[in-house]
């Protein structure tokens, strides 16, 4: 491998001078960390947006029919404040559309990978900042178009978030709203690729000497092994975008069966060129998350990771299944049993390294000395949401339950609960625990922690209702459920859910005052006020331009804490770049990395 | 494992090449998924080539292949601007195929054949363009890389010419 960069010096001595005025510092920054935030406060925004899209949802399932209190009339003007069938389908196609890939996507790789990175492999900056930018106002320009689709004539699309042919060509959707869509998603993607050859080069090329591969926190093996994922498989959804863009304007039929003698277009393809893609891109969004709640869990219970080493095989383990899973979304299209068989099979091995991770974060846990600020409470609620999601995920994966189960209520539950549920968790908790390093000042404790239980008791309840009314048979999509006998028993559990989300939605308004009330006034925070040794809280916080002044030289893994060398320090933790003065080790500096998993 | 210190600028350059491999890899992944879809529309078809498509012009399409074949041998001798010439030469090649390709009924509308030949050909000219852009933009001080991607491009055609209009 050619990992081993070993001059430090020369880079050390050539710090890139700030740059000046207001432009090159905020709106057309290479600097990774100005990139960072402006991803982050993008994605937030568009995270309230979707978010407001799921309150209008539940309005409608838990009366269907009514007018909209407060914004109705604003919104819905022309009907009278009512919610009708076109509007409720464009708000769920949208509501899925901005969150997956406008709002957890920007926050999560976008904002947290670009601020991350960097500073915790020890580099001055991403290896290809220009390419940085432009994956920035890619991304934006993406917004740019999604909004626009919701301003033209035949309004914004209905295809669902999934776009499913022939809904989404020009037989389902004629008007132009559809098609800024599919041009939206594909500038998106071009984003994250971009995103992804950067995150990729930059962990091959740039990490501090002596950062080896196995002393990388497990935030940045999150985010490099969601580049990989990005790099191989948002192709393939662009791929789906072109034909689907070649189908709409250009009368192609790719996705269109039979309508044209010798034409040999087929729907079925669409779908399976859209989870080619769609099963690794659970996987992209969640693997970030996976790493920053292994780091956080660790960093809060005062102990080393328990078995870095399986950890990190277990994600590089998830990252190979997701590639060959994907036939479990189409198991109801008719596809052969043999091999809607080995689909169900080797679903079901995902359990494995998934069950690893879970074991390696109750054994982090595990007689630690548990501090329960705000983070870590993110991060056991995460622990328990994805457990649950994770569990529901295996009813989905067997073949005759599917069959009852597929696109009823229960998989919005399911996946509610690990993409909304555990990742909304773990996005907050790095909210919290990286504010500090981001923004100079602390968040508040005591609105944080009123957030967190504002957030998890009722994010629970409306999505393990989702659970339930799903397997009393109720679909998804469905305008008024009502309207079918069987399911209006369920109207009253409904009616619950939706409150339950009105509370969640509301919880929401605690976290964005603490945001802005602390952004403004918080008290300042010290360069490493959690007290864990991975280097990023080794600069000031923020962090100077040029992030470190001299690269250091890392010497041990990324959770040394508890460590018995420490307590002559007077603490618990030791920085990955801290030389202890009396040598109390044996000296090998070039020797193999201290097994980080072993508890000290 | 050496200890001489890198020069930034050769450190720079590796660092460019493992990036530009990373985009090409994913820019591959966009072309197999094409294939894959063509796969599909293939083996889902009665027969092939379509009932009533004409045959389709193999010869004006190889000719064509040559003008990239000379850009990509350009860029190796470092001629960025006769590379530019052919790489220019190709898409005014292509665009004349695909008038004709519709004056014979094999447009992208006109049935499977045609619309495979344009949606592959289409997003492949795109990369062509792009190539262009860089070259123009970045001439000659960045050929190594030009010429990786150059040649990414010549094997990506030659590959849609063999899956498209010969097999």
């Amino acid at each position: 491998m050619t990992a081993e960069v070993e001059a430090s010096d020369a880079q050390a001595d050539e710090i890139p001078p700030a740059p000046k005025g207001f432009l090159r510092r905020f709106v057309f920054s290479i600097d990774h960390k100005v990139i960072g935030r402006q991803f982050l406060f993008l994605g937030l925004g568009f995270l309230a947006i979707g978010g407001v899209m799921a309150m209008l949802i539940r309005w409608q399932l838990a009366r269907p029919g009514a007018p909209v209190p407060l914004v109705g009339k604003l919104l819905f003007g022309p009907a009278g404040g009512v919610i009708s069938p076109a509007a409720y389908t464009a708000l769920f196609t949208m509501h899925g559309t901005i969150m997956i890939f406008f709002a957890v996507t920007p926050v999560l790789i976008g904002g947290f990978g670009n601020f991350l990175l960097p500073l915790m492999l020890g580099a001055r900056d991403m290896a290809f900042p220009r390419l940085n930018m432009a994956s920035f106002w890619t991304m934006f320009a993406a917004t740019a178009v999604l909004t626009a689709s919701f301003f033209v004539p035949l309004g914004p699309p209905e295809a669902g978030w999934t776009a499913y042919a022939t809904l989404s060509t020009a037989i389902g959707a004629p008007g132009p709203g559809q098609t800024l869509w599919v041009v939206a998603i594909y500038l998106n993607g071009a984003s994250s690729v971009m995103g992804a050859v950067n995150y990729i080069t930059t962990v091959l090329r740039m990490r501090a000497p002596g950062m080896t591969y196995l002393r990388m926190p497990l935030t940045v093996w999150g985010f490099f092994l969601t580049s990989i994922l990005n790099a191989l498989f948002v192709p393939v959804l662009a791929a789906a975008m072109v034909l689907l863009f070649f189908d709409r304007v250009l009368g192609t039929q790719f996705f269109i069966a039979g309508t044209t003698p010798g034409a040999g277009g087929d729907p079925i393809l669409y779908q399976h060129l859209f989870w080619l893609f769609g099963h690794p891109e659970v996987y992209i969004l969640i693997l970030p998350a996976w790493g920053i709640v292994g780091d956080l869990l660790a960093f809060f219970a005062r102990k080393p990771v328990f078995g870095y080493r399986v950890t990190v095989g277990s994600l590089i383990g998830v990252v190979v299944l997701s590639t060959v899973v994907y036939g479990h979304h189409m198991f109801t299209t008719g596809m052969s049993p043999l091999l809607g068989e080995s689909f169900m099979l080797l679903t079901m091995i995902i359990s494995v390294p998934t069950s690893l991770l879970v074991l390696s974060w109750l054994g982090t846990l595990w007689r630690g000395a548990i501090r329960t600020a705000t983070p870590m409470l993110f991060c056991l609620g995460m622990v328990f949401t994805f457990g649950v999601g994770g569990l529901t995920g295996l009813y989905l994966a067997d073949i005759t339950a599917d069959m009852y189960l597929h696109d009823t209520y229960f998989v919005v539950g399911h996946f509610h609960l690990i993409m909304a549920s555990a990742l909304l968790m773990s996005l907050f908790a790095a909210v919290y625990f990286w504010f500090p390093k981001m923004f100079g000042r602390m968040m508040n404790e005591g609105l944080g922690k009123l957030h967190f239980w504002l957030t998890f008791v009722p994010l629970n309840l409306v999505f393990m209702g989702q659970l339930v009314i799903g397997y009393e048979g109720m679909q998804r999509r469905l305008y008024d459920p009502s309207v079918y006998d069987f399911l209006k028993p369920l109207l009253p559990l409904n009616r619950g859910i939706s409150h339950a989300a009105y509370l969640l939605g509301a919880a929401q308004f605690i976290f964005v005052l603490n945001f802005f009330w602390s952004l403004a006034a918080g008290a300042r925070a010290a360069t490493n006020p959690w007290e864990v040794g991975t280097l990023e809280w080794t600069v000031a916080s923020p962090p100077p331009h040029h992030n470190f002044d001299r690269i250091p030289i890392v010497v041990r893994g990324p959770h040394e804490l508890s460590h018995p060398a420490a307590r002559l320090l007077g603490r618990d933790w030791l920085g990955q770049a801290e030389v202890i003065e009396p040598a109390p080790a044996p000296s090998e500096p070039a020797g193999p990395a201290p097994a980080p998993g072993e508890p000290a | 494992m050496t200890t001489a210190p890198v020069p930034e600028t050769r450190r720079r350059e590796i660092d460019a090449q493992v990036g530009l491999v990373i985009f090409l890899g994913a820019t591959a992944m966009l072309f197999a998924a094409l294939l894959l879809a063509y796969a599909i529309v293939r083996s889902e078809a009665p027969r092939w080539p379509p009932a009533g498509a004409p045959p389709f012009p193999r010869g004006a399409a190889a000719a064509n292949t040559l003008a990239l074949v000379a850009a990509s041998l350009a860029l190796r001798r470092g001629w960025a601007r006769a590379a530019f010439a052919f790489g220019a030469a190709f898409l005014a090649a292509q665009a004349l195929l695909w008038r004709h390709l519709v004056s014979i009924h094999l447009g992208p509308a006109a049935g499977a054949l045609g619309e495979v030949f344009f949606a592959l050909s289409a997003l492949h000219a795109l990369h062509v363009l792009g190539g262009l852009f860089a070259l123009a933009l970045t001439g000659a001080r960045r050929l190594r890389l030009l010429a990786i991607y150059w040649d990414f491009v010549l094997v990506v055609w030659v590959v849609v010419y063999v899956a498209v209009c010969l097999l």
